[in-house]
């Protein structure tokens, strides 16, 4: 810069002065040496002057600095409702992009917090669909316990693998110093001292913790000899989980716990930072990979040995100088060669998964996947919103630097450099963003209470904490900074034109000044114009969802969740202990009636333990269809109408004949209109037959969002099905919630050590499920309301300006005649010239840039024609609006004042 | 700023009226300004060589001199500076205030 210019010009001078004082010297008859080192000490201390110098220029500069800053201040509260509108219209922008940006830190960019995460790779893999060329599945992976996610292309991509790939790369790996591996260990029940909670749990391998280089805040970790069959069972837990159930990390060591009702000994406790290696995830409990087997028995122990089975992920840490790439291309070959070798057909042979290694530093993508997409789109939001404050304010500035010519032509007369006053005008304008900036801080922090409590939900353990900290405090100053410059510059050159001078002197005219407002104006109605599609779009998009029929009683239902077979309970008793349950609940006072099932009815089609293979209705398989395994008056408390036979009641017991409740669309669909009542489905993977006892009204048996989710549903008795973790829904009088405390009462006298999970409203949890769709719907609106006004005004601020300008134009055209309503549409015309330049502008952007937005979108076109026109429609009036107030003083001028102002 | 004395500037901001009289003769680099003094003074007049460009700083920023980038006598790239009319100006308002003083203590000194 300027001063490191200036400090580099005076080391060239000195130098040159000791040069040539050294010539002198030599030239006396000294040695080119010793001439050099006497000119040297003649001259003195070469750094200690040039510090002196840049003094003498930073005090300069500091006193300039404190001039500009004095006189910013001055105009600023000389100026007082256009700079408090300034502020204000500022820190709603700056803070609405310092709220976004701080959960895009935290989601997107924020490290692992453990030793040198950079080193760290997650391995993943990537295949052609199973369902490519034909209708069945057709890949090598037999099973599965996670997720596979979509890839591009539709190809499969996920981060499970069969624990003997893991076992392969493990064994002598040149590129890794260590290979872990870990699985998501769920929700688990966890007693210390007699009493329980949930707990979410994590599977981890032996070199987990060493391979993550975390160390322990007390005790110790587990290690590769907790790893192995038959170990001694013991546990990490978190560090919160160590303050809350054991009263600090030193009281948990050495403490014996169950999980599950199985012995674990607690053998130390996790650094408070840690939380695994899922961002989305903070598990409690971390516990052997191999301590699966005690928990969960011979299917878990089968796992082991199964190289269809997908089910570990893994992670590893690149040995030093080994680059990513390096390790893939070593990798990709040995992983290969091991899968090849668990394919069994030519047509799982055709799409073998092929490794890919992902940077791990920031661990696991889940959140990154889930969140990145409608990041993004907020910050494109929020960044048109501070785009057009700035434009508005550059206008309501260019509009001021007319009020202020005197003050710049006197300035410049007086011989005050451009640079200096056009750096004066700066100084105020990056003054005026700084406090908008420093007021939009105080926004932000509120926005991200907020946003985080609209993102979360209702829903448990959420660990989505965006928090302004340092970094993106750093990124607010400068952003604040460049607005300030941004909307300053142009009107600052602008209004120090020196060939502006003359023409400003008779007080006529400013076209360019008029022009650049022109474009000004058109910019923020091109850019409110995407916001209000955007809007338009995200609250279609809600208003779809909330109009799909549920087919159920959405409102005065209480559910939550037990798990009785993690304290203990086995078949049979687990039956008559949930049924015993379920009538003590609808004998609390208020409550009608009260059932239970495998999961809430949204949550269907992906939650809870129920029969998902093939059914047959005698040779006829059934396709689509959802089997939901329900208690005792599932459908009265739904308010599900029963349209034939009975709904499942406290006949239908284990040992009884195993029944059904179908819905209406499957009996239509299968059995036309013969009566279904008597006739059987056949469950093929449990080989046994149910009788359809009824028929029940349509529902929605899955997700809102679902294309899939079917109204055809085969309810099944939850006693029949061997249940683990059971949903009771409470149809209450009044807010269910006040039914909780009974619930728990109730829960801790039947068994104290079944914690109660997941209690929420059904409308909450419904409510849930589109958490996304809400949060976008309704920032959008307030965005668009903001986008709107602002324009508004600032359409409203050029015409006032303009229509004051041309008082002598208009005061001769009335004079000669014209009528007020010609002259309201003089001005209007200009509005909606404006107003159409804008739209003209935008629209093929907003068509275009709505593509983006496609998968945030339910039953919703991109481009959808109603939405647009509503938005051009909603923008047009606004601008009329807008411009109707001046038009209306255009109209009101007296033709005899306006020509002798003139 | 706590500079200690300088070594032959007994008379507090002289220098930058020598360095303003330097260049109203002629425009010449900072080596030169330093030559021109010693040898117009017969070597009375030493000036302390390192505050020579501070001061250069001062008089540019004041606006008094200008600097631009020339060649030397001897072909060697320097910054070559040269008064302004305000310089000229303060050089008149310096010679008649030093004038007073070199008066005022003559008399002082003819006095005792």
């Amino acid at each position: 810069m300027e001063s490191t210019r200036r400090g580099e010009a005076l080391r060239e001078e000195m130098e040159l002065h000791v040069a040539e004082k050294a010539a002198e010297l030599q030239a006396d008859g000294m040695t080119p040496e010793c001439a050099r080192a006497e000119a040297r000490r003649r001259f003195g201390n070469v750094g200690l002057k040039h510090e002196e110098s840049r003094e003498i220029w930073m005090t300069r500069f500091l006193s300039e600095l404190g001039q500009d800053v004095r006189s910013g201040f001055r105009t600023m509260t000389a100026n007082k409702a256009f700079s408090a509108l300034a502020v204000l219209l500022l820190a709603l922008g700056i803070g609405a992009n310092t709220a976004v940006y701080s959960f895009m830190e935290s989601i997107l960019l924020r490290s692992l917090p453990v030793a040198d995460p950079e080193s760290l790779v997650v391995l993943n893999w990537h295949s052609r669909p199973p369902q490519e060329g034909s209708k069945e599945w057709v890949h090598v992976i037999h099973g599965v316990q996670g997720i596979l996610w979509p890839g591009d292309n539709g190809a499969l991509v996920s981060g499970m693998f069969p624990y003997g790939a893991f076992e392969t790369l493990r064994e002598e790996n040149p590129v890794f110093s260590t290979l872990f591996g870990y699985f998501n260990g769920l929700t688990r029940n966890l007693a210390v001292r007699g009493q329980a909670a949930s707990a979410s749990a994590e599977y981890v391998t032996g070199e987990y913790f060493r391979g993550l280089a975390v160390s322990p805040a007390a005790g110790r970790l587990i290690d590769s000899e907790d790893d192995r069959p038959g170990a001694a069972p013991v546990a990490v837990i978190s560090f919160a989980t160590s303050q809350n159930r054991f009263g600090g990390p030193p009281n948990a060591i050495g403490q014996s716990v169950l999980v599950d009702n199985i012995p674990f000994t607690v053998i130390g406790v996790a650094p408070p930072e840690f939380f695994g290696v899922d961002p989305a995830a903070a598990p409690d409990l971390y516990l052997p990979l191999h301590a699966n087997v005690l928990g969960d028995g011979g299917g878990a122990a089968r796992m082991y040995g199964d190289g269809n089975f997908y089910w570990i992920e893994m992670m590893g840490r690149l040995r030093p100088g080994v680059s990513m790439a390096q390790a893939q291309a070593v990798l990709v070959p040995r992983f290969h060669q091991w899968v090849a070798t668990t394919a069994k057909t030519d047509g799982e042979r055709a799409k073998l998964p092929a490794l890919i290694l992902n940077p791990g530093a920031a661990g696991l993508g889940s959140l990154r996947r889930q969140y990145s997409k409608p990041l993004y789109v907020l910050l494109t939001m929020v960044g048109l919103i501070l785009a057009i404050t700035c434009a508005n304010i550059a206008n309501m500035l260019l509009a001021r630097a007319a009020a202020r010519r005197r003050e710049m032509a006197i300035r410049l007369s007086l011989g005050a450099g451009r640079f200096r006053v056009v750096r004066q005008l700066l100084t105020e304008s990056v003054m005026l963003a700084s406090l908008g900036g420093a007021l939009g801080v105080l926004f932000a922090i509120w926005a991200v209470r907020s946003l985080t409590f609209l993102f979360s939900k209702g829903q448990e353990n959420f660990t989505l904490h965006a928090e302004v900290n340092w970094n993106v405090l750093g990124v607010t100053a400068a952003l604040s900074v460049v607005c300030g410059l941004l909307f300053g510059l142009a009107p600052a050159i602008q209004s120090t034109r020196p060939d502006v001078m003359p023409e400003l002197k008779n007080g006529r005219g400013g076209g360019p000044r008029r022009r650049a407002q022109h474009v000004l104006v058109v910019a923020q109605i091109a850019m409110s114009f995407l916001i209000l599609v955007a809007a338009g779009l995200f609250v279609r998009t809600l208003n779809k969802l909330n109009s799909v029929q549920l087919g159920y009683a959405r409102e005065n239902i209480l559910l939550f969740s037990l798990n009785a077979r993690q304290a203990g309970h086995r078949d049979p008793e687990i039956t008559t202990f949930y049924a015993d349950l379920r009538k003590r609940f609808e004998s609390i006072p208020g409550v009608s009636s009260a059932t239970l099932s495998q999961s809430s009815i949204i949550s269907a089609g992906h939650a809870g333990k129920t029969y998902r293979g093939t059914m047959k209705i005698g040779a006829v398989t059934i396709e689509g269809a959802r089997v939901m395994t329900a208690g005792s008056r599932f459908l009265t408390t739904m308010q599900i109408p029963i349209l034939a036979g009975r709904e499942i009641d406290d006949r239908d017991q284990p040992g009884s004949t195993p029944v059904a409740v179908i819905s209406e669309r499957l009996a239509r669909t299968y059995l036309g209109n013969e009566n279904p009542v008597g006739r059987r489905i056949t469950l093929v993977d449990d080989k046994r037959d149910v009788e359809i006892v009824g028929v029940s009204a349509n529902l929605r048996n899955g997700g809102l969002k679902n294309e899939e989710a079917s109204a055809m549903t085969v309810f099944v008795p939850v006693s029949q099905f061997s249940p683990d973790l059971v949903t009771y829904a409470l149809r209450t009088a009044g807010d269910p919630l006040r039914y909780v405390k009974s619930v728990h009462e109730i829960v801790r006298e039947a068994d104290s050590h079944i914690p109660v999970k997941n209690v929420v409203t059904q409308a909450a949890e419904i409510d849930r499920t589109i958490s996304r769709e809400l949060t976008f719907a309704k920032l959008c609106t307030v965005f668009a309301v903001l986008a709107l006004l602002t324009a508004c005004v600032g359409l409203y601020g050029t015409m006032s300006y303009s229509v004051t300008r041309q008082t002598g134009e208009i005061g001769i055209r009335m004079a000669l005649g014209a009528q007020r309503g010609a002259v309201v549409w003089m001005v209007l015309r200009r509005v909606l010239l404006l107003a159409a330049v804008g739209l003209a502008i935008s629209v093929p952007a907003a068509m275009s840039a709505s593509r983006l937005v496609k998968s945030l979108l339910f039953k919703t076109q991109p481009n959808d024609p109603g939405t647009m026109a509503l938005a051009g429609v909603v923008l047009l009036s606004a601008a009329i609006l807008a411009g109707f107030v001046p038009a209306r003083r255009a109209s009101r001028i007296d033709p005899l004042a306006a020509l002798r102002h003139e | 700023m706590g500079r200690k004395a300088q070594k032959n500037d007994s008379l507090p901001g002289s220098l930058d009226m020598l360095i303003l009289r330097t260049l109203s003769l002629r425009d010449v680099h900072g080596y030169g300004i330093v030559q021109f003094i010693q040898q117009s003074s017969d070597n009375e007049l030493l000036v302390e060589e390192g505050s020579l460009y501070p001061a250069l700083q001062r008089l540019e920023l004041n606006g008094w001199i200008d600097g631009v980038w020339g060649v030397t006598s001897n072909h060697r790239r320097a910054r070559i500076y040269k008064i302004t009319a305000a310089g000229r100006k303060q050089l008149a308002v310096e010679t008649r205030k030093y004038a007073k003083l070199t008066l005022a203590i003559a008399r002082v000194m003819g006095a005792e």
